[in-house]
């Protein structure tokens, strides 16, 4: 949310009571808060055909709320009839008259030369894994696996910790190209791929996860991925024609390790 | 005055150990920050050779040299703290040093970890060098187009730049392919027409600066005060140059700013395409695409030589055009290549330049520069490295500046001498081993909906068509049908794409041409997307096969020759929104004068 333009425009109506403005006034404020509110007062920018759902409702409840009352519907009408009929208006009515066709006549305009919009493909960013997955021959459950060296943190810290750093050689020999030396996701290459890298430190990744979901994603990359997951365009390799399973477990040690967050663990049945 | 000294004595050891626990405390946190964020690339100790420090080019930063590229302090100096500050804080652009942001690293933590680094070099103790001059950047003049692309280009051709980065700034000078850094290793001059790939940054203000205090440690020299008589007169030539090659990459951009696109549109073009018709691409507008290294299956690429491809399309009412430039340091136009051939792992790669351990006998197959040169450079003693070194080290004196001096008395030019020494052997083209090549990349059949092939080389169920130029035979097209890089096979039909390709000032060109129907793969239809992708292959950098960079997968639009006119449609919306409006009035005016009456 972006608190400082969902004030404002509250602040904005509250103005508009206590001022006491005409009805008319008072629905035009409605719809065009209504409208900055959805339109600049999220952080992730809300999809114009929501926006557009969103202002049909506000737009009836508004036509609702008028119509209900005999005073309110004299009190809307006042202000048209006088623009229309008054002599003063007589100017501003003409430039009314005029600017409406232009905008609709440039809306048109805008729409028939612009270029159409390249077919957009939304993959599923976290498709569901498949059961079970073969790596270098052997088989692995992926809905009770583990990371088989995760309880060295309590039995042999020191072999833990050469784990780690042998997922932290193994992330900087073959990783950070993409998903970035500060694990953030913007890599030397990032620019250049299609989806972009995963944004480790993002808490809506690998924080969800268990270890084994990881080890799929990293043994079998982007081929491994179900349709809804487009694997013809993403770029994550399947690193098992590059690591042993070993690697691949230190690697995620050090993942988890490197940005403070913890996997999600094994559910107990 | 005696008391006073007592009692400062007194002071002073009252308060040392209290700043001697903050500077422990310091120092350990610019040891924690650095171990965790810094060490896996410029080593534990500070000398460059991290973990990943084998895989990237250009290598990360020895600190123990004391030698920094991107400095406010004149040629041969120390950085000032704000520097190393700046380039933690920025990153360097085109490279893998990335940007610590404040989501990273705090200001204590970042001051804490420029005086670790700094500990690495006794420069910083050096009381000689202490104190270092500092240039101030004045305020840039008005940005003018024309003035860059003339007195610009002018100015830069008198200094000499062109020797290193080559006439147009493509990177292609004679003396490129010999230039090594301080430490032996051969280094990539910069491409003048990419700013956004400029370490130091690509604003008008950094390039004023990379180009006054020069990149110590590499051949690129320090120009301040010293393009001019005065300082004035060397200010304003500064920034003609700068200006100048602003122009190549279309005008000035703002920090961070890249210019790659997501479509090519292909535009309409008279009836006929000829491939000799110089004006061709006149009207078409450019897009570029960046590239990066086929790092995803074996035979990886981790620097490639290419960083980005620019595209242009026509089409007329049968055929379709595509042309192609990127800019490549020489043209390999011996040997051969081919998306077939079987690209190295990384350690034969390595072997095969002469590193990890392998014997360095095989050396003289005129193979990869930026590996194998480097080492015999290190015996030979590289006259561009040696003599930034000497002049380095005679107490940071501005080598260019000397030089130019020594010039100017006996009139001799300076560049001018040592071509000759030089450049006999590298001038022209190289032979090696493998050959430059370009390939464009299209499914094979229409896309159904988004699903397209894997874009690297297709899979089973997906083909993709490839149309491969090896350009040491560039005017023959190849074409392959792919599903996946280990099942890549020549095609039927590859005389249905005609090619022509070119060489000229550091850039090659590339332009294929081909029916827009066809049986053998994609009908070109108006008005539709059709996904493209690029491959180069860079001789010099032995890439072959797998080995290349790449780009994802992109849309091409070919624009409709004729569109609908829209007057007709805006002419009547308009009417009738004029006539609603005008009986809205009426009615309302009649409604009140019967109300009044
Ligand atoms: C060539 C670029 C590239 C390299 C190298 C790369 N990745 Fe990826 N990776 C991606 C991209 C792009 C995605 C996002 C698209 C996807 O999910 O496939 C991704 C996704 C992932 C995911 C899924 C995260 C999630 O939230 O679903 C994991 C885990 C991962 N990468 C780990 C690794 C590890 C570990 C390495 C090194 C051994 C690595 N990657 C190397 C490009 C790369
Ligand atoms: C992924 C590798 C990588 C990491 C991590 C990294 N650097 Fe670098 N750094 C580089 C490379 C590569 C260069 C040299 C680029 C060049 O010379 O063009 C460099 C250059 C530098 C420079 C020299 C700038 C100049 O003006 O010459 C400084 C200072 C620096 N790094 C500081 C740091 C610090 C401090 C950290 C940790 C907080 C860090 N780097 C982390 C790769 C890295
Ligand atoms: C002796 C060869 C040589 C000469 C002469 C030379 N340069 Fe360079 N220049 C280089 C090299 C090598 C680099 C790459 C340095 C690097 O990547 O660390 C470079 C880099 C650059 C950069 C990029 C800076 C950055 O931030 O990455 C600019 C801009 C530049 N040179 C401009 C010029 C101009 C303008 C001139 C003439 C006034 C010039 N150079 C003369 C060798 C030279």
């Amino acid at each position: 949310m972006n608190w400082w333009i969902i004030l404002a425009v509250v602040a904005v109506m509250l103005a508009a009571r206590w001022r006491k403005a005409g009805m008319l006034a008072w629905a035009v404020a409605w719809l065009l808060g209504m409208w900055v509110a959805m339109r600049y007062g999220f952080v992730v920018p809300v999809p114009a055909s929501v926006i557009k759902i969103y202002m049909g409702i506000v737009v009836l409840s508004l036509i609702a709320y008028v119509l209900t009352d005999k005073d309110r519907i004299a009190e809307f009408w006042g202000p048209i009839e006088a623009f229309v009929t008054e002599p003063r208006y007589r100017l501003l009515l003409a430039a009314t008259v005029l600017l409406i066709p232009a905008a609709v006549a440039y809306q048109i305009y805008a729409g028939m030369t612009a270029i159409p919009n390249a077919p957009f493909f939304a993959r599923t960013v976290h498709p569901a894994p498949p059961d079970s997955i073969t790596v270098h021959g052997s088989e692995l459950a992926l809905g009770t696996a583990d990371n088989p060296y995760r309880e060295l943190e309590e039995t042999s810290p020191e072999e833990f910790e050469q784990r780690l750093e042998n997922g932290r050689k193994i992330y900087f020999q073959n990783c950070f190209y993409c998903h970035g030396d500060l694990m953030g996701g913007a890599g030397m290459y990032a620019h250049a791929l299609n989806p972009i890298p995963t944004n480790f430190q993002d808490p809506g990744t690998i924080a969800m996860f268990r270890e084994a979901f990881l080890f799929w994603r990293i043994s079998k990359g982007a081929p491994g991925l179900p349709e809804e997951g487009g694997p013809w365009q993403s770029a994550m390799p399947a690193w098992e024609s590059f690591l042993t399973e070993e690697e691949m477990w230190d690697v995620i040690i050090f993942l988890y390790d490197f940005t403070d967050y913890k996997p999600r663990a094994v559910e107990m049945h | 005055m005696c008391g006073t000294s007592y009692l400062r004595v007194a002071l002073v050891l009252l308060v040392l150990p209290v700043a001697a626990q903050a500077q422990d405390a310091t120092d350990e946190l610019g040891q924690q920050v650095y171990t965790k964020w810094c060490a896996h690339c410029h080593g534990e100790e500070g000398d460059g050779n991290g973990v990943a420090a084998s895989r990237l080019k250009p290598l990360p930063r020895d600190f123990t040299s004391g030698k920094y590229k991107i400095r406010m302090t004149t040629t041969g100096n120390i950085p000032t703290d704000q520097d190393l500050t700046d380039a933690i804080r920025r990153g360097l652009y085109g490279t893998s040093m990335p940007a610590f942001t404040a989501a990273y690293l705090s200001d204590a933590e970042v001051a804490a970890v420029v005086g670790y680094i700094k500990s690495f070099s006794d420069w910083f103790e050096d009381p000689e060098r202490q104190n270092p001059e500092t240039i101030t950047i004045p305020d840039p003049p008005p940005y003018d187009p024309e003035a860059a692309r003339t007195t610009g280009r002018q100015v830069y051709e008198e200094t000499g730049c062109a020797r290193c980065h080559g006439e147009l700034g493509r990177g292609d000078g004679p003396s490129a392919p010999t230039l090594v850094d301080d430490w032996g290793n051969n280094i990539k001059v910069a491409d003048l027409t990419m700013p956004w790939t400029f370490r130091g940054g690509g604003t008008r203000r950094d390039i004023f600066r990379s180009m006054s205090t020069g990149f110590y440690g590499t051949p690129m020299p320090g120009f301040h005060d010293n393009l001019g008589a005065t300082p004035e007169e060397s200010q304003q030539r500064m920034w003609a140059i700068v200006d100048y090659m602003l122009s190549l990459a279309g005008g000035p951009m703002e920090e961070g700013e890249t210019p790659y696109a997501n479509v090519l549109r292909s535009v309409p073009f008279g009836d006929e395409i000829d491939l000799e018709n110089a004006e061709l691409f006149a009207e078409a507008p450019p897009a570029t695409f960046p590239l990066f290294g086929q790092i995803v299956e074996p035979g990886r690429n981790f620097y490639p030589s290419a960083v980005a491809v620019t595209a242009q399309a026509v089409h007329s009412e049968s055929e379709i055009a595509f042309r192609l430039t990127w800019n490549d340091m020489r043209a390999e136009t011996g040997g051969t290549n081919g998306p077939d051939l079987i690209a190295p792992k990384w350690d034969e790669h390595l072997a095969e330049i002469g590193q990890a351990g392998a014997a360095s006998g095989d050396t003289d197959e005129g193979g990869d520069f930026w590996g194998e040169e480097a080492t015999e450079d290190d015996e030979g003693g590289d006259f561009w490295g040696a003599e930034e070194e000497e002049a380095a080290d005679e107490g940071g004196g501005d080598f260019w500046g000397e030089e130019a001096a020594e010039e100017d008395a006996d009139g001799d030019d300076f560049w001018g001498e040592e071509d000759g020494a030089e450049e006999a052997p590298l001038s022209g083209t190289l032979d090696t081993e493998f050959s430059d090549a370009f390939a464009l990349q299209f499914p094979l059949q229409k896309p159904e909906g988004v699903r397209q092939p894997y874009f690297l080389f297709g899979d089973a169920q997906n083909p993709v068509d490839l149309w491969f130029v090896d350009l040491a035979k560039p005017s023959k097209t190849v074409r392959y049908q792919g599903r996946g890089s280990a099942a890549m096979s020549p095609a039927e039909g590859g005389e249905d794409v005609e090619v022509v390709a070119g060489y000229d000032q550091g850039e090659w060109s590339v332009i294929f041409k081909r029916k827009r129907k066809s049986r053998g793969g994609l009908s070109f239809d108006e008005d539709s997307f059709l996904p493209i992708a690029f491959s180069v292959w860079d001789g010099f950098n032995r890439e072959r096969g797998n080995k290349r960079g790449l780009s994802s997968w992109y849309q091409v639009y070919v624009e409709p020759s004729e569109r609908p006119s829209p007057v007709g449609p805006m002419v009547r919306a308009g009417a009738t929104v004029l006539g609603l409006e005008l009986l809205f009035i009426a009615l309302v005016r009649r409604r009140k004068g019967k109300k009044n009456s």
